[in-house]
């Protein structure tokens, strides 16, 4: 060819996809270790000490909780910029795509709406979120997250983006599944029903564990709340002090 | 009123059309094609099962060759083809084949090895040579001697519309649609162009040609049920009829085919029984080997479709609340050559019918197909009255189907047709005759005519409805001019059209809404659908013998002694109630194959005492060239090759020619 | 021979129409309600025509082939696209909507010129073979030989009617004109398949590597669902996709 190719749209499209895959990565992740709650505060604050660097350098850094909390924000950052392009650009064609999604009952075009408005609310329940975390990474814990929950009132804050981060990461896995995946055609159709299956199934449970996990943050918070404020302390360090 | 000028106009968007416009393109010159719909979706889409073109390659086809495809279809025609122009097509069928598979059709390719087919109710292995593998496949169809039908599925005519279509827009020719052309502008036994109704906002135009071509297909739609899509109304038929000048050949010649769906009409293919599909009656009996025991299902379309009706009249019909009908067996195909082969078929079956034809029967009639009459035309595909008007593909009477059509020769005349005309409108255009003179009054004169006769329709304040007339014209060509006609019924018929003719000029709009105006439209095209039905019946009615799908039970026998002859209508007083009915002789001294038997269908026909003349002739010729090749002795017969351009002269070449 | 019957099955259908007749300066777009007796096997096509000759004459649509495989009647029927020739009304509620098929230009009631767009779109994306030497083409000799699979996959995309039910049940093109929806992006993916055709995966690109192209595609798979022709659209607008992102 003897002009080049215009390389932006391929590239933006395919890093649209691959932030999005890592943050969904990511926030499957993140579910994982937050519930680690119910499995005891112990098992909630080893977590937590793990990702402040302590099991590899012999004491905390909560700096490094603020660094992987400013590369998430850019990830979503890059990733809604980019999603941006595909919104309605004007008052027309977002009339245009409200009476198209309500006049096709068809499920996967609703279910892009969903994503627009989950994402929309993250811009800014997410952003709420990822501040605190970057501002203070040191209050993360048993105790430390429990009270900003409870006595903080973040509960509200922590509900909503639950429902918003699953129903968003969870579709949008599906949907970039059937935007990448070399799926046979003749087998199509059975594939993508397994997908959707796969996609509600997942956006449950996480769901689930979702909510199981902020109800036992509140628990303890609620608990804890005369004490507000005070660090936990992990069983073994207690018998130490208890045997000083 | 608007004018617009151009080399070449092509009235017609199907496969013929098409065709011809790129190969006057290709010369160099400027064309336009006109088409009532979008090109794509002209009714040549339609054509499911296959073009005939003897390419040899797959083992049903293996020894094919030109003379056997003309053989079979001089058969097929039961001798009221023009022999000439069968050479031509046949001869140049394997390279229109050839052209669009370079173009991207995507035939169906012999696979190498072995592989289970059905015939004649019963499964078998056969196995296909390994210097085929990758080439053309056919299948088989109706009246033929070898597997010739070339495929895409069930989706030939598809395939190839596309492909054409595609061509054309890469060739950049201007396809202007939703154009209706209401008349050709004429004068002095010379045509040059149209005067053209815009079907969006209904203004009129005027396109001046040097050349003008019909290819606007066939007139199915004066019957009631018919195979044909709504748009195959004629138009382009009944144009040149209205010139006054031009002439219709054989009207009367209207192919019935055997497998319409009951009751809709719509069209199952030929596939289906080439393939190894069966028709059984009422109590689910085999019933066409009783009839026809050489050819069976595989008899001529017009031969099965009267069996068909025979027996129903017989009182071996299946009976459903919507009348009598037989049923097409395709379940011993098994469902994986029906996914795969049929699946137009299937679809069609499934929404139109509610029936999985993997598991169920189909419930079929024949229904009103194909006409092979037409505008008629020369070898070169010029009207031989009207200079400068050139026909293609089923709007023609180029005359290569005579009285029956075999399936799948149709699409392959369309593209041959539209190969030859294309260079033949060149040429036209190139010689001194094709110079455009005509005054600007001669245009105006006929754009004034034709908004005058608009006009009469819609202040004319008559009390008659146009789709009510339309209905009852429609009614009266089924009803009496089918599958079996005769004098009485065909009297009754002509009497109705001429009253339904009278009752035209009277019909009142209830609408008169700017745009198209579709009651306007169906208005118009009535008066012109009149006139090729009166042609069709009035034909039938004086034509008192039987050939082909004209079927006449007052007259059951072919009758070549008085009949080896081709009926030109013409309608040169347009008030007239009937059209003037000439008829040209067809020269059996000059024939490559004399008349006989079909080898199916009737035994029993009057013989001319030209024919045991030229079949001794014949055999002196053939005698004396005992060591020639068999294409010096086709050229000792009858020589053809002088009638096409240049570059399709040459000879095909297939798998196991001896270079 | 064969009679098209009239048989009353007993139900009284409504059917709304959205009419307009952009040609008639005092029209403006209305549904009108009409009444209609169903009967046995009713399509759309038959109810319409119906309506055209006892009640209206002046409605305009499209039907050509009428038995599913032209592509002229695509509609919206009570909210979602399809071929009105072969929707039978006994499988409708009582209540049927029908309006015209949107992001076309709209040429009076349920008629649009998808033709104008189509061809629009084949101009674009050059929908045909590219190959050298076409017009020096040798028709005498015989044909190249293809494997019996590839001309089967090929036709498997090739049978795509045009009839822009997919374009209509596109988030994307009703929001993006230039868009080329499936229909578009399907024929590049034919052609990409076919041999005959020369062209490298840049020249594609530079066809439909934007965003009015496959890049512009969200996945909303409407066109999939939609279908009348049960195409394989998903999957091959993901095989070009990662075809193309792989073209730079």
């Amino acid at each position: 060819m003897a002009t080049s190719l215009d390389k932006g749209p391929a590239r933006a499209d395919v890093l649209q996809s691959l932030t999005g895959l890592l943050l969904v990565l990511f926030i499957w992740g993140h579910m994982f270790f937050e519930s680690s709650i119910l499995l005891g505060k112990d098992a909630m604050y080893w977590v937590s000490k793990m990702f402040e660097g302590e099991p590899v350098f012999g004491k905390p850094y909560p700096l490094l909780v603020s660094g992987v909390g400013v590369i998430i924000f850019t990830l979503i950052a890059v990733h809604a910029i980019l999603a941006m392009r595909k919104f309605p650009g004007s008052y027309r064609q977002y009339q245009q795509f409200n009476s198209h999604m309500s006049d096709m009952r068809h499920p996967d075009t609703t279910l892009w709406y969903v994503q627009v408005v989950t994402g929309f609310a993250m811009f800014f329940l997410a952003s709420a979120h990822l501040v605190v975390v970057i501002l203070q990474p040191d209050n993360i814990g048993p105790y430390a997250s429990s009270d900003r929950i409870w006595s903080g009132h973040f509960w509200i804050l922590y509900a909503l983006l639950l429902v918003s981060v699953h129903l968003h990461a969870g579709i949008g896995a599906y949907r970039l599944a059937m935007k990448w995946a070399p799926i046979p055609a003749a087998s199509s159709k059975v594939t993508r029903r397994r997908f959707k299956l796969a996609m509600w199934c997942i956006i449950a449970f996480f769901l689930c564990l979702g909510t199981a996990s902020l109800v036992t943050y509140m628990k303890i918070g609620k608990q804890h709340a005369p004490h507000a404020g005070e660090r936990y302390i992990p069983t073994h360090k207690q018998a130490i002090q208890e045997s000083e | 009123m608007q004018i617009i000028h151009t080399d070449v106009l092509v009235i017609g968007g199907g496969l013929a059309g098409q065709r011809a416009a790129i190969g006057a393109k290709r010369r160099g010159h400027e064309v336009i094609v006109l088409s009532l719909v979008p090109a794509k979706r002209s009714h040549s889409a339609a054509a499911q099962g296959g073009m005939q073109a003897s390419l040899g390659n797959c083992l049903g086809g293996a020894g094919d060759n030109e003379d056997i495809h003309f053989a079979d279809t001089v058969r097929g025609s039961d001798w009221g083809a023009d022999q000439e122009v069968v050479r031509m097509f046949a001869h140049t069928a394997p390279k229109a084949i050839r052209e669009l598979a370079a173009w991207g059709v995507p035939w169906n390719r012999v696979a190498k090895g072995e592989r289970e087919i059905t015939v004649d109710a019963a499964k078998k292995t056969i196995c296909e040579p390994d210097a085929a593998h990758g080439l053309i496949t056919s299948r088989n169809f109706g009246g033929t001697e070898k597997w010739r039908a070339c495929y895409v599925s069930d989706g030939t005519g598809h395939a190839m519309l596309y492909t054409m279509s595609n061509q054309a827009i890469a060739a950049n020719i201007p396809v202007h649609e939703r154009m209706e052309a209401i008349a050709l502008i004429h004068a002095d036994g010379r045509c040059h162009g149209a005067i053209v109704r815009n079907l969006m906002t209904g203004e009129l135009l005027a396109y001046v040609a040097s050349a003008t071509c019909i290819a606007t297909g066939g007139f199915g739609r004066i019957y009631r049920v018919s195979t044909n899509a709504i748009i195959n109304e004629g138009m382009g038929a009944a144009i040149a009829l209205e010139t006054g000048v031009a002439t219709l050949g054989n009207m009367e010649a209207i192919q019935f085919h055997p497998t319409g769906i009951f009751p809709a009409g719509i069209l199952v293919t030929e596939g289906c029984r080439g393939d190894g599909g069966l028709l059984l009656d009422g109590k689910q009996h085999r019933f066409m080997p009783d009839y026809e025991p050489e050819k069976k299902e595989l008899a001529s379309r017009d031969v099965v479709s009267r069996r068909m009706e025979e027996h129903i009249t017989a009182g071996q019909g299946a009976k459903s609340r919507f009348g009598e009908h037989l049923w097409l067996d395709i379940r011993l195909l098994g469902a994986d050559h029906i996914n795969n082969n049929l699946r137009e078929v299937k679809e069609i079956c499934q929404y139109f019918l509610g029936v999985d034809p993997v598991r169920e029967l189909i419930p079929v009639r024949p229904a009103q197909h194909y006409s092979m009459g037409g505008v008629r035309t020369d070898a070169s595909g010029q009207s031989p009255t009207l200079q400068g008007l050139f026909a293609a593909g089923e709007a023609a009477c180029w005359d290569m189907h005579g009285f029956n059509r075999l399936g799948g020769n149709s699409v392959a005349e369309t593209v041959v047709a539209g190969m030859i005309v294309g260079e033949a409108m060149a040429d036209y255009c190139e010689s001194e005759a094709g110079a455009l003179n005509l005054s600007s009054a001669l245009v105006d004169e006929f754009g004034r005519r034709e908004r005058q006769r608009l006009a009469d329709i819609t202040d004319g304040g008559g009390r008659e409805s146009a789709f009510e007339l339309t209905r009852l014209m429609q009614e009266t060509m089924t009803a009496q001019v089918g599958i079996f006609r005769d004098q009485g019924r065909l009297e009754q018929a002509v009497a109705t059209l001429c009253e339904l003719q009278q009752r035209s000029r009277n019909i009142g709009l209830r609408s008169n809404a700017p745009g198209a105006n579709p009651e306007l439209v169906a208005a118009y095209r009535l008066q012109r659908m009149l006139k090729l039905a009166q042609c069709v019946a009035y034909g039938a009615l004086l034509r008192t013998e039987s050939r082909g799908a004209h079927y006449r039970a007052d007259f059951p026998r072919r009758d070549d002694l008085n009949w080896m002859r081709r009926t030109l209508a013409s309608w040169p007083e347009q008030d007239a109630e009937l059209p003037v009915l000439d008829y040209e002789a067809l020269d059996i001294m000059r024939m490559e194959l004399p008349p006989g038997w079909r080898g199916y269908g009737a035994r029993d026909y009057i013989e001319h005492p030209d024919t045991s003349a030229r079949q001794q002739q014949i055999d002196t010729v053939l005698s004396e060239l005992a060591d020639a090749d068999r294409h010096a002795r086709q050229e000792a017969l009858m020589p053809f090759r002088h009638l096409l351009p240049e570059h399709l002269r040459g000879n095909n070449q297939r798998l196991g020619d001896e270079s | 021979m064969n009679q098209i019957p009239v048989h009353q099955a007993g139900r009284t259908l409504r059917i709304q129409v959205l009419r307009h007749n952009p040609r008639d300066p005092a029209s403006v777009p209305q549904l009108q309600t009409f009444e209609l007796e169903e009967a046995d096997s009713m399509t759309l096509f038959i109810a319409l025509n119906e309506i055209r000759e006892r009640q209206d004459p002046s409605l305009q649509f499209d039907f050509v082939c009428r038995a599913g495989i032209c592509g002229s009647c695509g509609m919206i029927i009570n909210g979602r696209p399809g071929l009105a020739c072969r929707t039978l009304t006994r499988d409708l509620p009582d209540n049927i909507v029908l309006a015209p098929l949107p992001a076309f230009e709209l040429i009076g009631d349920l008629s649009v010129n998808t033709g104008k767009w189509m061809r629009g779109m084949s101009e674009r994306l050059e929908t045909w073979v590219h190959t050298q030497g076409l017009e020096q083409l040798d028709v005498d000799a015989i044909e190249e030989a293809m494997e019996p699979a590839l001309a089967e996959q090929i036709y498997e995309l090739e049978r795509c009617i045009e009839c822009g039910c997919c374009v209509a049940a596109c988030g994307t093109a009703r929001m993006r004109e230039d868009f080329v929806g499936a229909v578009g992006l399907n024929q590049i993916t034919r052609f990409r398949l076919d041999p005959r055709d020369e062209r490298t995966d840049a020249e594609f690109y530079e066809l439909v590597g934007d965003e009015s192209g496959v890049f512009g595609c969200m996945t909303l798979l409407g066109c999939e669902d939609m279908c009348p022709k049960d195409l394989p659209l998903a999957t091959q607008i993901a095989f070009l996709r990662r075809r193309m992102a792989a073209a730079v």
